[in-house]
C-alpha cells in the first residue's frame, strides 16, 4: 500500500495549470467574476429603489379650490408622490386605460365646501370624500394605496389639530435595520460559490476523463487524493477571489452594512467542498460530459429559488419552506446572514454544523466514488 | 532483480477477463533491455489491455507481469516514475502551452531540472513553445505525447497507437521521432496495427488476434517463416489474362486499376504463367515479382478468410 499519497509539488502543479485555463477562458472568467456582480447591481438597483420608493400619482382636481390645491401640496409634501395633474375635463377610467396609470384620484367638486362644513360644524357629519381610481391588477398598486392611506391619516390628524392618541415605534430583533441588498449580497455569494465548484467540477472532471486526460494522468505519480485536493483547492482560491469582488463591488456601489468575519471564510470553504464532493459524484454516475452538467441543473435550480437566496424562505408556502430545510444552499444562505447581518454567533454555529455535515458526508463519498487509474480506486 | 537484468518487460501467462470475455488470454513474452517490441493486431484484439495492465492501470485477471523486475501488481509507485507511457488518443489541457504542457508533466515526477528545451528538440516542438494545445493539430499532438511521455527520463517507452489518426506527411514525421529514441537506446513498446511502421520500427513483432499471441518473431523471420509463396503482379488491359490464369488452377485476384495479382508457391510457377500468357496470345504492360511484406503475413495470421484467396500453397506449418 502506498503511503505517499499527498504531493505538495503535483497539488501546486494542479493549481497553477487550472488557474492559467481558468484566465485564458473569458467566457469562464466572465461568468465565475463578472456575472455574480452584475446581478447584485441589478438586483441591488431595483431594490435600492424600493427601499426609499417614490410613487408616481395622478390626481384629477376638480375643485380647484384653495382648500383642494393644499391637499395637493401637502401629498406632495409627503416626498412619497410624484405628483401629475390630470385635466379636469377627462373621464379618469378612460384616462387611466389610455395612459397606463394604476392609480389616479379624484378631488372632487365641492371639496372645500364640504370641507368647511365638516370642520366648522357636526363632527358626526359624513367626511368628504376623495375617489381613488385603481387597477386592482397592477403589481404594487395596494402598496401605493396603503401609503397613500397613510400620507392622508397623516394630514387629517394634523388638520384635527390634536396630538395622535396612540403612535407605535418599531424596535428591530437585528442590530440594526437592514435594508434588501444587504439580504440580498449573502445570498448571491452563497449561491456564486455553489454554481461554481458544482459546475467547475464537473465540468472539469467529465471533460477531462472524456478526452483522456485521466488516463493520461493516471500514469503519472499523481494520486486520487493529490487530484481531489487539488480540485478543492482551486476552487476555493477562486470562490475566495469572486467573493472579495462581490463585496468590494456591493460596500463601494450600495455602501452596505455587512460584518466581514471568520465565519464568511467557514461558509465560503464549506460551500466549496459541499458542491465539488457532489460535483464529483454526478461525475461519475453520470460518465457522460452533458448528463452530467444536466444533472447539475436539476439539482442547481430548486435550490437557487428555492433555499432563500433572492427571497427569504417564509415568503414561501408552508410545505416549500419545509422542502427549502432540506437543501443544503439553504443553511448557507441562513448561516451567511446570521454571520454577516445579525452577527449571531450561535445561529451561525448550528448552520454550519449541518452544511459542515452534509459537505463531510458528500465530500468522502466524491472520494470514494473518483478514480484516476482505469479500474477500482 | 539481478537475474532479470537482461530483461525490460517479463510477461507470463497474462490473461485479463471482463464479465466473462477474455480480452487478453494467456499470453507470455519478453522485451530486452533496448529493444523495440511492437504487438500488432486488428482493433478490438487486447492490445490496450494489455499495454495497460502493464502500465499499472488494470489489474491482470491472472498471471504475472514484471516490469524492471517488479510486479506491476505490487510496486504500482515504483515502477511509474521509471517508464514513459504515451495512451491511446493522447489529449492534455486546451488552454495550456506546450511549454507549460511539459514543465506540469515534469513537476508530477518531481524532475529537478528538466531538459523541456531539449525534449521539445526532439520532438521538433520549439517553435510551438508558446502555442496552446487546442491550436496543435493532430501531428503536433501525438508529439507532444511523446515528449510527455519522455518527461521523467523513462527507462521504457509504451506506445499506444501513436500514429492512428495521423496523416502520411504527420505519421512519417512520427516515425523519425520513435526512430530517433530507438537510437538512444531506449527499450520502446509499442502497438499498432500498421504493418508499415511494426516492420519499420520493430526488433520484434507480436501478432495478436482474440487475445492471443498468434506468432511472434523479427519482421523479417515472420515473413520469411509464414509466407512460402511468391507474389506475382501482371499489369495489363488484357481479360483474356484472367482467364488462362484461372484455367492453370491458381485463383488470381482483379483490382479496379487493371492489375492481377497471383500468389505462387515456387519460381517455376512464375516460368510456367508467364509461358502460358505468351503461348495464349495475352498482353500485359508490366510484371512484379515479390516476396509478401508483413501486411500479407499479418492478414494470414488474422484473418481465416485469407487462405482460401491463396490457391495452391498449404497453411504454413
Amino acid at each position: 500500500m502506498n503511503l505517499r499519497i499527498i504531493h505538495a509539488n503535483i497539488i501546486r502543479a494542479n493549481i497553477i495549470v487550472s488557474i492559467k485555463s481558468f484566465y485564458r477562458e473569458k467566457t469562464v472568467v466572465f461568468f465565475r467574476i463578472a456575472f455574480p456582480v452584475i446581478l447584485i447591481l441589478v438586483f441591488g438597483t431595483i431594490f435600492m429603489e424600493r427601499d426609499n420608493e417614490i410613487f408616481e400619482l395622478s390626481i384629477q382636481d376638480l375643485d380647484r379650490s384653495m382648500s383642494s390645491e393644499q391637499l395637493v401640496a401637502a401629498l406632495d409634501q409627503s416626498e412619497r408622490f410624484n405628483i401629475t395633474p390630470v385635466s379636469p375635463d377627462a373621464d379618469a377610467k378612460q384616462y387611466a386605460r389610455d395612459n397606463h396609470l394604476n392609480l389616479i384620484v379624484i378631488i372632487p367638486e365641492n371639496f372645500e365646501m364640504s370641507l368647511m362644513k365638516k370642520m366648522a360644524a357636526d363632527p358626526f357629519e359624513t367626511p368628504v370624500t376623495l375617489t381613488k381610481v385603481y387597477d386592482p391588477g397592477a403589481f404594487g398598486v395596494t402598496t401605493k394605496i396603503g401609503v397613500l392611506d397613510m400620507a392622508l391619516a397623516k394630514i387629517n390628524q394634523e388638520m384635527s389639530g390634536k396630538p395622535p392618541l396612540i403612535v407605535s415605534e418599531p424596535v428591530s430583533i437585528l442590530k440594526k435595520k437592514y435594508r434588501f441588498i444587504e439580504f440580498f449580497v449573502p445570498g448571491i455569494i452563497a449561491m456564486a460559490v455553489m454554481t461554481a465548484s458544482l459546475f467547475g467540477s464537473v465540468n472539469v472532471n467529465a471533460e477531462l476523463l472524456q478526452k483522456g486526460v485521466i488516463r493520461k494522468l493516471s500514469t503519472t505519480p499523481i494520486t486520487r487524493i493529490d487530484w481531489i485536493l487539488s480540485n478543492v483547492l482551486y476552487q476555493f482560491i477562486l470562490a475566495v477571489v469572486s467573493t472579495a469582488v462581490m463585496l468590494l463591488v456591493s460596500y463601494a456601489v450600495f455602501k452596505v452594512s455587512l460584518e466581514i468575519n471568520a465565519w464568511l471564510v467557514v461558509f465560503v470553504a464549506l460551500d466549496v467542498f459541499a458542491f465539488v464532493g457532489l460535483g464529483m459524484i454526478l461525475t461519475r454516475v453520470a460518465r457522460e460530459a452533458e448528463s452530467a452538467s444536466a444533472a447539475a441543473d436539476a439539482l442547481m435550480f430548486p435550490m437557487m429559488f428555492l433555499s432563500g437566496t433572492f427571497f427569504p424562505v417564509e415568503m414561501m408556502p408552508e410545505f416549500l419552506q419545509t422542502f427549502a430545510r432540506i437543501l443544503p444552499l439553504y443553511y448557507v444562505n441562513e448561516g451567511l446572514r446570521a454571520a454577516m447581518i445579525a452577527v449571531d454567533h450561535t445561529a451561525a454555529l448550528k448552520s454550519a454544523l449541518i452544511i459542515g455535515a452534509f459537505a463531510a458526508v458528500v465530500f468522502v463519498l466524491g472520494i470514494m466514488t473518483t478514480r484516476i487509474g482505469g479500474e477500482t480506486p | 532483480m539481478t537475474q532479470n537484468n537482461k530483461y525490460s518487460i517479463e510477461v507470463h501467462h497474462l490473461t485479463k477477463h471482463y464479465k466473462g470475455l477474455s480480452a487478453v488470454d494467456n499470453i507470455s513474452f519478453t522485451v530486452e533491455k533496448g529493444e523495440v517490441f511492437a504487438l500488432l493486431g486488428p482493433n478490438g484484439a487486447g492490445k490496450t489491455t494489455t499495454v495497460e495492465i502493464l502500465n499499472t492501470i488494470r489489474t491482470p485477471t491472472s498471471g504475472k507481469v514484471m516490469l524492471l523486475g517488479m510486479d506491476v501488481t505490487e510496486k504500482k509507485y515504483d515502477i511509474i516514475p521509471r517508464i514513459g507511457v504515451l495512451p491511446q488518443g493522447f489529449s492534455s489541457f486546451d488552454r495550456i502551452t506546450v511549454k507549460e504542457t511539459l514543465q506540469y508533466y515534469s513537476r508530477l515526477f518531481c524532475c529537478r531540472k528538466p531538459d523541456i528545451d531539449g525534449l521539445m528538440a526532439l520532438v521538433n516542438l520549439k517553435d510551438k513553445a508558446a502555442v496552446q494545445y487546442k491550436n496543435l493539430s493532430g501531428g503536433l499532438k501525438q508529439r507532444l505525447g511523446i515528449a510527455v511521455a519522455l518527461v521523467n527520463d523513462p527507462e521504457i517507452v509504451f506506445l499506444d497507437e501513436p500514429t492512428t489518426g495521423l496523416d502520411p506527411l504527420a505519421r512519417r514525421a512520427m516515425w523519425e521521432v520513435l526512430l530517433d529514441l530507438k537510437k538512444k537506446g531506449k527499450t520502446l513498446f509499442l502497438t499498432t496495427h500498421y504493418m508499415e511502421e511494426a516492420e519499420l520500427l520493430a526488433d520484434t513483432v507480436a501478432i495478436v488476434k482474440k487475445g492471443k499471441i498468434t506468432a511472434m518473431d523479427s519482421p523479417g523471420e515472420l515473413i520469411e517463416n509464414n509466407a512460402h509463396h511468391l507474389v506475382v503482379m501482371l499489369k495489363s488491359v488484357d481479360e483474356t489474362v484472367f482467364d488462362i490464369v484461372e484455367k492453370m488452377g491458381f485463383a488470381p485476384d482483379y483490382d479496379s486499376h487493371g492489375h492481377i495479382t497471383v500468389r505462387l508457391t515456387h519460381t517455376d510457377d512464375v516460368r510456367r504463367l508467364l509461358n502460358a500468357v505468351r503461348d495464349g496470345g495475352a498482353s500485359f504492360t508490366g510484371l512484379d515479382v515479390r516476396k509478401p511484406n508483413l501486411e500479407e503475413v499479418f492478414l494470414k495470421l488474422t484473418d481465416d478468410t485469407f487462405l482460401k484467396s491463396v490457391a495452391g500453397i498449404e497453411e504454413a506449418p
